[in-house]
């Protein structure tokens, strides 16, 4: 990782020496030095120098290869600041997205959201103006209330008026009975006094003749 | 001797297999690109392929949540108001009263650009086998954030002079002509500034999470993931916040 990043800072990568140069050289060292030191057979000696020489390549080529800077021979040049088409293509293909979404989203959902607003604004003003429905409604219920209290008063007023005429008639009645009562009373006790004064007139006349015989009997 | 090499030989081999095979493994290739030729240019494939995938996932999702808006919005639906309020926010506070306009452009590079950090973050895009690079985030590409750049100082310029006419060209000189040189140099620095913050940002963070999970496959690199996804957001954020902060200030009066 570390390496592929070194890489692509590195505008120009140098490519590493091929694996067959370096390894020969190696080899014959090898060849020189290590050879002579045991005592083989011919036989043996190229086996082992076959095998020797694989592996000190290897060795060769792994020492080459892990270093950090040639393990980016295996990586291409690495172009993070690479500009071509796909930028035009980014910018056309943003546009087309931007047209589209303006059209499916930001216009349709801004609208709907925009006129659901001033409904809510609506709806509450209307609420607002309610509130004077109310105090008209209450008014006329008051109004109401004062009419039917009126009502109510004036028919209590008028069986009163009744009621007390009755009374009166009633009373104006048992008067007249009584004084007419009264009238005939006295009218009989008139008679009977009369009568009584024309008996006694008649008996006055005999009484004043029998006292004048008592007194004057000298008469 | 010979057994003595043989295994040196094998061990080398192992460890070299091993090495190859963790880069095989866990190799984010850096700078590497699917090559495509159109018209004899040449087009990086697997940014091309991940906008795509990206531009579809932002269209189905709002033609599915916004196909019928209902007055009391269900979930989909709100999470897209939400989406709009926000950005209609951003756009009002660095534009000001005549955000109208611009609403769609600022909207568009802040989804875009998040969905595509996201996407990096989050999609598995590397189960799918490229012959050459890899699948990321399309932000990934310095092409494309410096598509976006170059589109915002177009935008700017052209808010400035549809606002203004020619008299946009007086801020060069303001508040006084000495700093025409600075004011010239910010026009080439902005665009500059964006893209490489963006390109950067994305890059790194990948990087940084392939590179812990190559070391440590579980567990330690999901604050690092986290800690991905809170910074991609923030930049695509940012992006269209300096966006915006750039049209608003060439709309802006100042005289």
């Amino acid at each position: 990782m570390a390496n592929m990043i070194m890489a692509s800072s590195r505008t120009l990568v140098t490519p590493a020496p091929s694996l067959s140069t370096t390894a020969k050289p190696k080899l014959i060292i090898s060849n020189s030095t290590k050879l002579p030191t045991p005592k083989i057979t011919k036989d043996q000696f190229l086996k082992l120098s076959t095998s020797t020489l694989k592996s000190l390549s290897f060795v060769a080529a792994t020492s080459l290869t892990l270093a950090p800077p040639s393990l980016a021979v295996e990586i291409e040049k690495a172009a993070l600041f690479e500009f071509n088409l796909t930028l035009p293509i980014i910018m056309a293909e943003f546009l087309i997205l931007m047209f589209a979404l303006d059209k499916i989203y930001f216009t349709p959902v801004g609208k709907f959201m925009d006129d659901r607003d001033a409904e809510i604004r609506a709806k509450l003003n209307d609420v607002k103006d309610t509130s004077g429905e109310v105090k008209q409604l209450e008014e006329q219920a008051a109004a109401i209330l004062k009419a039917a209290r009126a009502e109510i008063s004036a028919a209590l007023n008028k069986m009163k008026k009744e009621t007390q005429a009755e009374v009166e008639e009633k009373l104006a009645e048992g008067r007249k009975k009584v004084e007419a009562e009264l009238q005939e009373a006295l009218a009989n006790l008139e008679q009977q006094k009369e009568e009584t004064m024309k008996a006694l007139d008649s008996q006055i006349a005999t009484l004043s003749q029998e006292i004048v015989k008592k007194v004057l009997p000298t008469v | 001797m010979n057994v003595l090499f043989c295994s040196i030989n094998t061990l080398l081999l192992c460890y070299i297999n091993t090495r190859k095979g963790l880069y095989d493994i866990s190799g984010v290739e850096v700078g590497q690109h699917l090559y495509w030729q159109i018209g004899g240019f040449q087009v990086h494939a697997q940014v091309i392929i991940t906008s795509w995938v990206v531009i579809a996932i932002l269209l189905g999702s709002a033609i599915i949540a916004v196909r019928n808006p209902q007055t009391i919005p269900t979930d989909s639906q709100n999470f897209f108001e939400y989406v709009l309020e926000f950005i209609r926010d951003v756009s009002k506070t660095q534009i000001g009263e005549e955000y109208g306009p611009w609403v769609p452009f600022i909207g568009t590079l802040f989804l875009f650009i998040f969905v595509s950090n996201w996407s990096g973050a989050l999609l598995p895009w590397k189960i799918i086998q490229l012959p050459h690079g890899e699948l990321a985030a399309p932000t990934n590409d310095i092409n494309t954030t410096v598509a976006l750049a170059l589109l915002t100082s177009v935008a700017y310029f052209y808010a400035g002079l549809n606002k203004k006419g020619l008299g946009y060209f007086g801020k060069y000189i303001q508040p006084t002509p000495i700093l025409l040189p600075i004011n010239i140099l910010e026009d080439f620095t902005k665009p500059l500034s964006l893209s490489f913050r963006l390109f950067g940002n994305i890059l790194a963070d990948e990087l940084v999470v392939v590179v812990l999970v190559s070391l440590v496959p579980s567990v330690v690199p999901i604050p690092v993931m986290l800690l991905g996804l809170f910074t991609s957001g923030i930049q695509a954020l940012i992006f269209a916040t300096l966006a915006a902060a750039y049209i608003g200030e060439s709309m802006e009066g100042h005289h």
